[in-house]
This record gives structure tokens, sequence and C-alpha cells, in this order.
């Protein structure tokens, strides 16, 4: 109830959903980097695979040459030749 | 990010290496303690390369051995590290500071001074009258009182019509206006002549107000009366006015010149030599020893004072000596050549002098041959106004 106020102020103030809430946004630049906001951790990390964990699910990216370019506390940077990514969701 | 790059590089960071098994994990908790890590690169399965703050270092290698991990040094980069390897090196830090002590202290006094004279216009010993009115090299600028100076420059001269200092860096810049000095200028209700500032030859007159006291023809010299500022009437008597009136003359300009028949003549082998010295207030200090190695040579010496940015004098200056080399040679003219060539030289000078170089009647030369060398008399026979007004004094 208390959340759902919370949500209803937030919409009305217009803040972007993944401040205020778990959300991930992802957001991919060319096929070259990915940012990925709202992460958990990293579950996997090859230089051909990566999987992150986030709130909602897993988001698994394939490619090569990746490397994690900055990594701060609700943020990372991917970058290489990015050549898929999918996602897990996480049912409750 | 640039900022970013340089926060970091300020405070330091290592590039490590970890190896081991539990690569992820060994992320995560790094994550989990808000280390901060970037460049994360695996180079191969179990190797992983990353950058970390050094203030963190100690705790990843905790976590490392946690994980099993192995750590290793790849490169430590920053402004910490760098300071680190100039610690041994006190007397290098103590001149450093020296150094920008010195810079500092002597950035408050004046060590050059600057003259500009508007219009190009060359005013004598300006140089010692500023300095004897207070503005001198090696002053500090607290102590210069630019409007005393002024005063007391402009109460020792008269020909300057404007004078400012400006005191930037350890720079004086003394700007100049020279005062030109105007012909006495005699009013329209005030009587008087016209007299001649010229010798000459008069060849029209034409007065408008008052008597012509000339006629075309005759001789004046610098002084004469030529138009009388009075008239007379055959039943008003004599009666005062302003004169006025043109008059032109022939006026001659002659130059002389003496050429010698067998000359040395200077000619410049192209070859130079550079001595390089430095001067501090008065004392030198030359670089390379002795003199030049040439048989002939001139000797052009620019003295450069050092500076930090365009108006930040040092007391100190750079002295460059250039030996330039040269060969005489004897040259010998014959009778014409020396008087074409005297001639040519004299006619270059007579033009420089001449203003209105149409006006130009005649020329008129004259060569005396002697025994081994010929005199040259070059006269040039110009048409000028001439006349200057003169107050009538009763």
């Amino acid at each position: 109830m208390k959340k759902n106020r919370m949500r209803k102020l937030n919409k009305l103030l217009e803040i972007p959903e993944e401040v205020y809430s778990d959300v991930p946004k992802i957001s991919l630049i060319g096929f070259d980097e990915m940012i990925i906001e709202n992460y958990k951790g990293i579950l996997e990390y090859e230089e051909f695979f990566i999987r992150i964990s986030t709130y909602k699910g897993l988001i698994s990216i394939n490619g090569y040459n990746l490397n994690l370019e900055t990594m701060t506390n609700d943020d990372i940077r991917v970058t290489g030749k990015i050549e898929s990514f999918d996602f897990e969701r996480i049912t409750d | 990010m640039i900022i970013k790059k340089m926060i970091n590089y300020i405070y330091g960071y290592v590039r490590i290496v970890v190896e081991g098994y539990y690569i992820e994990r060994f992320i995560n908790i790094c994550r989990n303690r808000n280390y901060m890590m970037w460049n994360i690169k695996k180079s191969n399965d179990i190797q992983l390369a990353l950058n970390v703050e050094i203030k963190n270092f100690k705790e990843i290698c905790k976590i490392a051995k946690k994980t099993q991990c192995k750590v290793k040094i790849k490169a430590k980069r920053g402004l910490p590290f760098f300071l680190n390897r100039y610690k041994k090196r006190k007397i290098f830090a103590l001149f450093l500071i020296l150094i920008f002590l010195v810079i500092f202290s002597s950035s408050h006094f004046v060590w050059n001074i600057e003259i500009i004279e508007e219009n190009g216009l060359e005013i004598e010993n300006i140089m010692e009258d500023i300095q004897e009115a207070g503005l001198t090299i090696g002053k500090s600028k607290n102590d210069i009182n630019a409007k005393e100076i002024i005063n007391k420059v402009r109460l020792e001269r008269d020909d300057i019509a404007w004078m400012g200092i400006e005191l930037k860096g350890t720079n004086a810049i003394v700007r100049l206006v020279k005062a030109e000095k105007k012909p006495e200028i005699v009013n329209e209700d005030e009587y008087c002549n016209i007299i001649s500032n010229k010798n000459g030859v008069i060849t029209k007159i034409n007065a408008q107000d008052g008597t012509a006291n000339v006629k075309v023809g005759d001789t004046v010299s610098v002084g004469d009366v030529l138009i009388n500022g009075w008239m007379e009437g055959k039943y008003t008597g004599i009666r005062y006015v302003h004169a006025k009136g043109e008059i032109e003359a022939k006026v001659w300009y002659t130059e002389h010149k003496t050429i010698e028949y067998t000359t040395t003549e200077r000619r410049h082998t192209g070859n130079s030599e550079n001595h390089f010295g430095i001067k501090i207030n008065n004392f030198e200090i030359n670089f390379s020893k002795g003199v030049s190695k040439f048989k002939f040579y001139d000797t052009i010496e620019i003295e450069n004072k050092i500076r930090l940015f365009s108006n930040l004098y040092l007391p100190i200056s750079v002295i460059k000596t250039t030996y330039q080399e040269y060969e005489e040679e004897k040259k010998i003219y014959s009778v014409e050549e020396a008087k074409n060539l005297g001639i040519q030289q004299i006619e270059e000078e007579l033009e420089r002098k001449i203003e209105n170089k149409e006006n130009i009647v005649n020329k008129n030369i004259n060569t005396y041959e002697h025994e081994n060398s010929i005199d040259v008399y070059v006269t040039y026979e110009v048409l000028e106004n001439i006349g200057t007004n003169e107050k009538i004094v009763f």
C-alpha cells in the first residue's frame, strides 16, 4: 500500500524508474558497449561470456574480447564485441 | 571521465593480476565492499587483470587469500609512486622550493624598463631622466609612485606631451608622446611680416596683403623680409596689415663628397661565430673562452633578458656575441667610375632630403680631379614655397 503510494508520487514527479526502484536499466551503445545500472553481482566472467545478476533476473552476454571497463556500486560497463545477449526472468 | 582519471592518478593506483578459480566470487566480494575497480580484463581462463586504488590494496589481498587467489602487481601508477621515487632526493626538492621562492620574490621588482615612443619619434636621454626620477631597474614595485615619477620627468623636460607608466609583471612599460615644436602662430588679426626661411632666388612673388619687399630674381637669405606687413595708400598713409602672399623661390641643395681612387672595401664572407654568456646585474659569465678565430671581424652583441612569461622578466640576461668575418678588398676606381659613384651616393642623399621631387628644376654636377681623389659637388635646384610669419614689434 505504502509502496504503491510512493510509486504514484514518483510518477507524478517524473523521476526515472531505475532511480527509485531496483529495476535494471540496460543501455547499449553501438554493438561494442553496454551499460547496466542497478545490478547485483557478477556470476560468471570469461573473455567470451559474462553473466550478470540483477534484481529482475539474469543477463548473459556473448561475444569476444569482453572487458569490464568500469565497475561502481550500481553500474557496470561492459566493452568488447558483443554478439548476443539474453535474459532469464526470475519468476516468483 | 578525464576528471576521474586525474583523481585516480593523484591518489595512485595499481594494476594487479589475480590468479585463481574463484575469480567471480572475488569480484563480487570486492564490489560488496565498495572498492573501486576498473579496466577489468580476463587474459586467460584463470587470470584477471584489474586496476584498484592503493588504499584498498591490502584489503583486496586479504580477500584474494580468502578466495584462494594469488595477487601479483603488474604496474604502479600515480602521483604517490612518482613522489616516492624522489623521496631521497632532498637537495633536489630543496632547490625546487628555493627556485620557486626566488622567482616569487623577484617578481616584486622591476627588472626591465621598456620605453615606447609614440610614432617612433625618439626622445634623447629619456632613460637617464626616468632613472633619475626614481624608476630604476631593481626597485620594488611597491615603491614606485607612477604619478610622482611622471611629474618629475615632465618638470625636467619640455618635449614630452604625455607620459604613462604601466607595471606589467616585472616589466615597466613607459609610454611617451613627443611634443612637436610648433612654429609660432601669429593670429589673423595681428600685424606681421613674411620673412624668408631659406636661401634662394625668388622666382615668383604674389602679395595679397602687404607690400612686396623683393622682386623676382632677387637673392634672399634666411631672415630677409619678403613681404612687409604694411600698405601705403596715397591718402591713407601707412596702414599695418597681416601680410599674406605666396613666394616661390629657387633653392639650392648642395652636397659634396671626396672619392679616393684606391679604397679598401669590406666584404662579409658569411662566416660567423656565436659566443654565449650570462649576465647577472653587472657580473658576466662567458661560456666560451677567448676571442674569435677570424682575422678581421665585426662584433655584434645582443643582450636578451630572460623572461618566464610575456611580462615576467628575471634579472638575468643572455648575451650573444656574434663575430662576423669580413675580407678587406682593395678596389681601384678609374676617374669615370669614381665620379659616377660619387654622383650616385650624393643623389641618394639629396633625394632623401627633398620632399617634393617633382619640383626639382635643375641638377648641377661639378667635379675637381686631384692626384689620388676626386671631389664631386652636386647641386639641385628646387622650386619651393618659402616664407614664415613674423610678428611686427613696434
